[in-house]
């Protein structure tokens, strides 16, 4: 269902290592409130949804939200 | 900025619009405006992932050359430094 494009969502630069804000990235990328649980949420809900409009919305936010990692 | 993280910049502006205006159109379906705007961006980008391809590799591996060698495993990935 999904390809991978050698290509970011929005640029990368990393200007000097830090630790502590590379914890807290990592928690955005897996944590329980992070971008992977927000995509597998809209992914998973989409199929319980009444209408096709909604369902193509929310597995197109789903997968915005696989774009964020 | 080099000339690849210049070009790679143009793509990732189109795709941005792009996919705003698919969320958008997935709930506005017969919005003629944004249908019209989805159409010019996607040529656009369209020309820019061409350019882009035609000399710095594949963005997806579809587009990779077979030509005797496979060169998809080749260059940095994106979130490495040397890419941007």
């Amino acid at each position: 269902m999904w390809t991978y494009e050698k290509k970011l969502q929005y640029p990368v630069n990393i200007k000097n290592p830090n630790p502590q804000m590379a914890q807290i990235i990592c928690s955005q990328i897996g944590g329980s409130d992070s971008e992977l649980a927000a995509a597998l949420r809209y992914l998973n809900q989409r199929y319980s949804m009444p209408t096709d409009k909604i369902k193509g919305l929310l597995t197109d936010i789903g997968t915005e939200e696989l774009a964020h990692l | 900025m080099n000339k690849q993280v210049e070009m790679m910049r143009k793509i990732q502006r189109y795709d941005f619009a792009l996919y705003d205006l698919m969320l958008y159109l997935d709930t506005h379906p017969r919005c003629q405006k944004a249908l019209q705007l989805y159409d010019q961006y996607r040529k656009k980008r369209k020309n820019a992932v061409e350019a882009y391809v035609k000399e710095f590799g594949s963005i997806v591996a579809l587009q990779s050359s077979t030509d005797k060698k496979w060169s998809w495993g080749e260059g940095s990935y994106p979130w490495e430094r040397e890419a941007n």
